[in-house]
């Protein structure tokens, strides 16, 4: 028998207090906060946060607008933020509805949609395809001064068999980022493969080896690119392809390995690499990835941070919480009172993980400020009412000061008809990486004007 | 594409000579017409009213499809063909031909659809294929001699076709790709071994859920509880200190929690490395003052207890567990467990409920080295790497020693021999003199600062990342027209069969074989194919094949509810996932028919899975064959692993279990369910418990519904009485509602129970064989079976018939056209 190996969370990574692995993490910060950067000017940071199946909209949606807002039941972990929340009501996904002829794909469409605006491609994995997300439109020009261009957590595995909704491949429900129209990404949800992915292969952060890890890449990366680029020309166009995604990949690592040379003289705390996999129970789970992406955002390794909690037609129980029900099933709850209480239970305990993460931003200094001044956090689900599979008038909300750019306090109800995709337009413009049109946009959302 | 527009005088003529079941019978006789004319009738009388071009109905337009031309309009007849021979259309409730259509018309399709596919063959062109996480991991074990843990390096692969090794959907995003790298660097570095090794920790847990009531393997001391078996890799010869942490009472998931269970009776726990004894701890039944209450480690408790007595309880009756001993490099057996102390206690299985055992048990293990490092050893892998060494030079770092055999060569023809090695094994192929050189370049560079190993290890590093290695091309020859059909060569066939067989590279006796082109003959391959079934890396075919036809990767993912199931544990899924691949594997190597899936007399089982089954006399926790008396029980229809998946946590599904037997036997899968779908609702306007059954009249009673739902629902009720985890019941609820297992299929039988079941789909063993059929293909090839691949699934099936024995399923594949053959781009 061979059993797993895991380290618990308890040993592996803590923000404050005593843990065995990392001695020096607190005292490291304040000298990475003021050493290497002479950037004066506070650099902003993206980020998106999912829940899939719907939310309980009675429970969520505020009955005022503007800014004496009453928080509900389900924002109510948020409260202590309120000045920096902003609750969007009104915004559709309507390329998430089937089309004539398309069976019930509803989670793969609203999974893929999401952070897109695109219906996809009805393929059993031939030729998927769906848009390019938001995301991913941040990170092509805010990867440029990070060594990772984004990073995508997950909480749920990818679905390890192919049972999934007719039509469509298993694919797009495991992921809402799209690097193109064509390549799905992959979203993480190993804790350990995450630190790798920031602090490298080595065992340790020490600089000399991981420069020497870069050097060594490099020689490696270039004379790939050379083989393929030997017999590329021989193949078909279906395989010639595959290589160049193949090669695009080596090129990616390559500008990251240029990127962490130019950036060598940055100093790392010190870490151990853990060997673990998944903590036991959801809530620390989450809480460690949560820990991950502060720790990402606060040593500037990316700037662009994409988190499902659970993908589309997730079907995880929530026993901690007393819902051992299957989430998925739940969700369609024909209006029974015992399982929309059950499922406001549910929405509210994905929130006050939340909470848990933007009080970790709030407490985290960064610049002149705090990380929660810095950022700008998108949280949302692909349906509003999961029993009906709706994808109109979806659940959103921002978070974050956005270095001054975002007024929160406020609830903003868009008009009827309001694409999703206007208001990523709006986003992106306010990271910097502006787009006149992303997906089924037909404008941008105003953020600013309701009071 | 012609069209026939019939005369409505030639119409009544055929209406009075084909048997239909409303022949007007006032019309004279006529001339035979053709089969054509015939079927464009029944055609239009039955299926037209919905499949025109006007309605468009499920995207199927028969009006004007062509039936004098039938190759012509394959993709549209090949869709008519499958739903024929399932007997899904015209939906239950439309008047339907009479049944001998049902058999002639597919069949006349078959015929001129696969006449003329034989005469113009369309083998098809798998694309480049990059290797799956399995395959790789496989590959790196038989080039390497090392067995790596892959689903810590690599992340889950994609699906398409319902399998994981689908050429399309395995695709390389630049996340893959540093994990590749990542890969590449730490398996290089254990193949080869690390000179700046530094001291490491393994962490291996225990499941929480697993019982540790009996022994808990074959590798464990005869006499033995509990406790676990670990194949842990040293890296280097030296020193390793392992430590033990002993089970709480208190759940994993809130910390540390709780008393060390069974920490008040005196017990023995062995340490074992290879079967050799290296520890033997005395542990438990110390006493410093009052206890804890048993089990209750609330506040109460703690106020009770002696503070010494607590301490001990909690932390200090495992602090000691702690051993430090020599090992060489390499995988070794590190088996833990505890000895048994009283004879009399009746050995195995507890499944009582709620506190479980009260003996202790092993939570997790922590192995930390290597501590004073004598060098790195000769490990497994190293020897197969190293088939020479340079006699001067070649060794750097201080924790070098070796005892390599050195051969005399000077490092750099020692370095191109093992290169060139290692490079044929791992593309599949001879290599050519551009491989070996740039390998060398890598090489030279990595001497000059790293010495002789470390030139190879990085070289040996670029090998698993590079696209040769990584992806499975097969290259078209140049002197060929476009669109023309070619034999792949041998050695492309190699490693089509040793991917398909055992997921892995071909390994030297096939490569060899092929690189002489020993693999054309035909005596040749069959003997191959034989030798790679018996070999035990088929045991892969079976896991990847089965494990994802059949869905069984779920069984991982199973969480019956606690409290509705509280009998459930750790200790049950290993032996559904056990007692079903010991069935497969037997079914396989031992050659059974394929109707004996549904229908074996036989399977496996340990004490705790007979005891689930209600299987007297099993003792033990290792598995036995055993005859099913019970005749509800036969075949993968009675094993847990299937029931158990096809349910959700809290209950069983009908539909589930139904939607599983039409897509995997039957290969007629039902299309989505429309939107809204609502919940079943567990109490009726009376207020009333409904039964499951009642719940779902509504889809008899509704039109919409019943269209699926009459196909599916019959076949789910029939395994009713296994409960969600496979358990007989006859009642179920707490008002004990007696089961009624009993349905009515759309075309009139009616069933009750397993055994009717059984019968159904044995009767239909035909489609059931042309469902495993294109599954193998699928498998067999990485990429779904279209439309012009059904006359190739078709002469498989025939090949096969009529036992449809595994060996002859496997080797109508390999012959198949497809497999052995190839087309060129079109023009």
């Amino acid at each position: 028998m061979i059993f797993k190996k895991a380290i618990p969370r308890r040993t592996f990574l803590k923000g404050a207090g005593a843990a065995v692995a990392l001695p020096l993490l607190d005292g490291m910060i304040p000298a990475l906060a003021t050493a290497a950067d002479t950037v004066t000017k506070p650099v902003l940071r993206i980020g998106f946060v999912m829940v899939p199946n719907g939310i309980i909209m009675e429970k969520w949606t505020p009955a005022t607008e503007g800014a004496g807002f009453e928080m509900t039941p389900i924002l109510e972990p948020l409260a202590p933020f309120r000045d920096r929340l902003l609750v969007l009501t009104g915004l559709d996904s309507k390329q998430a509805n089937a089309w004539p002829g398309e069976g019930g794909a509803y989670h793969t469409r609203a999974s893929a949609a999401y952070l897109t605006g695109v219906h996809p491609k009805a393929s059993d994995g031939r030729d998927m395809g769906a848009g390019i997300s938001v995301d991913q439109i941040a990170a092509q020009e805010l990867g440029k001064h990070a060594q990772l261009a984004s990073l995508e957590l997950a909480l749920d595995p990818k679905q390890a068999s192919g049972y999934c909704e007719g039509g469509f491949a298993c694919a797009y429900l495991g992921t809402i980022c799209w690097r193109t129209a064509t390549t799905p990404l992959p979203m993480e949800d190993s804790p350990r493969v995450v630190f790798e992915r920031l602090f490298g292969d080595s065992d340790t952060t020490d600089r000399s080896a991981r420069l020497a890890l870069v050097q060594e890449n490099r020689s490696i990366l270039d004379s790939i690119i050379q083989e393929v680029n030997s017999f590329r020309a021989t193949l078909g166009p279906k395989d010639r392809a595959k290589f160049v995604e193949y090669l695009e990949a080596v090129r990616d690592i390559e500008r990251r390995i240029q990127l962490a040379e130019e950036q060598a003289s940055r100093e790392l705390p010190t870490l151990e690499r853990p060997a673990g996999s998944h903590p036991a129970s959801y809530e620390e789970y989450a809480k460690l990835m949560f820990d991950l992406a502060v720790l990402a955002y606060q040593t500037d390794l990316t700037r662009v941070i994409t988190f499902a909690l659970a993908f589309e037609r997730s079907s995880r129980a929530y026993r901690e919480i007393g819902v051992p029900d299957s989430h998925h099933p739940l969700s369609h709850h024909r209006n029974d009172p015992t399982s929309i209480e059950k499922l406001v239970r549910l929405n509210t305990f994905h929130l006050k993980l939340f909470a848990y993460y933007v009080e970790k931003l709030r407490s985290t200094p960064d610049g002149d400020g705090s990380l929660l001044d810095h950022v700008m956090i998108h949280y949302g689900s692909g349906m509003s009412d999961g029993n009906l599979h709706m994808n109109e008038n979806l659940p959103m909300l921002l978070v974050g000061g956005a270095t001054g750019k975002l007024k929160g306090g406020r609830h903003v109800r868009f008009p009827v008809g309001t694409p999703t995709t206007n208001l990523y337009l709006t986003l992106l413009d306010i990271v910097g990486t502006p787009m006149e049109k992303l997906g089924d946009s037909n404008g941008k959302a105003d953020l600013l004007s309701i009071a | 594409m012609s069209r026939r527009r019939m005369s409505n005088w030639a119409v009544a003529m055929l209406v009075a000579l084909v048997p239909l079941q409303a022949a007007n019978p006032q019309q004279s006789p006529s001339p035979v017409a053709s089969p054509a004319a015939q079927y464009r009738q029944i055609l239009s009388r039955y299926c037209v009213t919905c499949h025109n071009e006007r309605l468009k109905t499920a995207e199927l337009m028969l009006d004007k499809a062509n039936l004098e031309n039938v190759s012509a309009g394959a993709e549209v007849w090949e869709k008519v063909i499958t739903k024929l021979r399932g007997n899904a259309m015209p939906p239950p409730g439309a008047p339907r031909p009479d049944q001998s259509f049902y058999e002639s018309f597919p069949a006349y399709l078959e015929t001129e659809i696969d006449r003329a596919a034989f005469a113009r063959l369309n083998p098809g062109r798998p694309t480049a294929h990059r290797l799956n996480r399995a395959e790789y991991a496989n590959a790196i074990h038989e080039l390497l001699n090392l067995e790596i843990d892959a689903e810590s390096l690599l992340p889950t692969d994609d699906t398409g076709y319902g399998f994981d090794n689908n050429g399309d959907v395995l695709s390389v995003s630049p996340t893959l790709l540093e994990r590749y790298l990542s890969a590449a660097r730490k398996i290089s570095r254990m193949a080869i071994g690390d000179p700046a090794l530094r001291a490491s920790m393994e962490k291996y847990e225990v499941p929480y859920e697993l019982k540790q009531d009996g022994r808990m393997s074959e590798a464990l001391p005869l006499g033995s509880r509990g406790g676990a078996v670990i194949r842990h890799y040293f890296p280097a010869d030296g020193e390793y200190v392992l430590r033990i942490r002993l089970s709480r009472t208190g759940d994993r998931a809130n910390g540390d929690g709780g008393r060390i269970r069974g920490v008040n009776l005196r017990r023995h726990l062995d340490v074992r490395l290879d079967g050799a004894r290296v520890q033997l701890f005395p542990v438990g039944g110390e006493r410093f003052g009052k206890s804890t209450q048993a089990g209750a480690f609330g506040i109460g408790g703690l106020f009770q207890a002696d503070p010494k007595q607590l301490e001990y309880e909690t932390y200090g009756a495992d602090a000691g567990l702690e051993v430090r001993f020599a090992a060489t490099t390499g995988p070794h057996r590190v088996g833990i467990s505890f000895l048994v102390e009283d004879r009399s206690e009746p050995e195995g299985v507890n499944t009582g409920t709620g506190g479980g055992s009260r003996e202790p048990g092993v939570d997790s293990v922590v192995i930390r080295g290597p501590f004073d490092a004598k060098g790195l050893g000769e490990s497994p892998s190293r020897r197969r790497i190293f088939v020479c060494y340079p006699s001067a030079g070649g060794e750097s770092g201080s924790l070098v020693k070796r005892a390599a055999l050195k051969t005399g060569d000077d490092e750099e023809t020692c370095a191109r021999k093992i290169l060139s090695a290692l490079a044929r094994r791992a593309y599949r192929r001879p290599v050519t003199e551009q491989d070996v050189a740039r390998l060398l370049g890598i090489y030279k560079q990595a001497r000059s600062g790293g010495g002789f190993e470390e030139g190879i290890r990085v070289a040996l590093q670029r090998i698993l990342v590079g696209p040769k290695f990584l992806f499975r091309v097969e290259e078209d020859p140049s002197n060929l027209p476009a669109g023309s059909v070619y034999r792949i060569s041998d050695v492309e066939l190699a490693s089509r069969l040793s991917f398909f067989l055992w997921s892995t590279i071909p390994d030297e006796e096939l490569l060899s074989l092929a690189e002489r082109g020993k693999l054309k003959d035909p005596v040749v391959l069959q003997q191959q194919v034989r030798r790679m079934l018996r070999d035990s890396r088929s045991a892969a075919f079976i896991s990847n094949f089965f494990g994802q036809w059949l869905q069984l990767r779920r069984i991982t993912e199973l969480s019956p509810d606690v409290e509705e199931f509280p009998n459930f544990d750790e200790n049950l899924r290993q032996a559904f996932q056990r007692e079903t691949e010991l069935f497969l594997e037997s079914m396989v190597r031992e050659d059974h028919p394929l109707k004996e899936l549904l229908d074996a007399d036989y399977t496996f089982v340990n004490e705790r899975l007979a005891q689930h089954y209600g299987i007297p006399d099993v003792y033990g926790s290792s598995f036995r064959r055993v005859t099913v008396t019970d005749v509800n029980r036969r075949g993968l229809l009675g094993h847990g692993s299937i029931l158990s998946l096809t349910s959700y946590p809290l209950r069983t599904s009908v539909v589930l279990r139904g939607v599983w037997l039409l897509t995997n036997i039957l290969a007629t899968p039902p299309p989505a369910p429309p939107a809204n779908v609502p919940n079943l609702k567990e109490r009726g306007e009376d207020g009333g418990i409904v039964s499951v059954r009642q719940q779902m009249e509504i889809h008899r009673k509704n039109p919409v519904c019943a269209s699926c739902h009459l196909r599916m629902d019959p076949l789910g009720f029939a395994l009713e009485n296994f409960d969600a985890i496979g358990k007989w019941r006859n009642t179920e609820g707490s008002e004990n509602t007696p089961i009624d297992s009993s349905g009515t299929l759309p075309d009139g039988t009616r069933i009750q129970g397993p055994g009717d079941l059984r019968k159904v789909l044995l009767a239909k063993s035909n489609q059931f064989a042309t469902a495993v059929a294109e599954r193998l293909f699928t498998y067999a090839l990485g990429r779904g079976a279209e439309y012009y691949d059904q006359p190739f699934v078709r002469k498989i099936r025939r090949q096969a018939a009529p036992d449809y024995r595994w060996s002859s399923l496997i080797l109508a594949v390999v012959k198949s056209e497809p497999f052995q053959m190839r087309r060129t781009l079109e023009p």
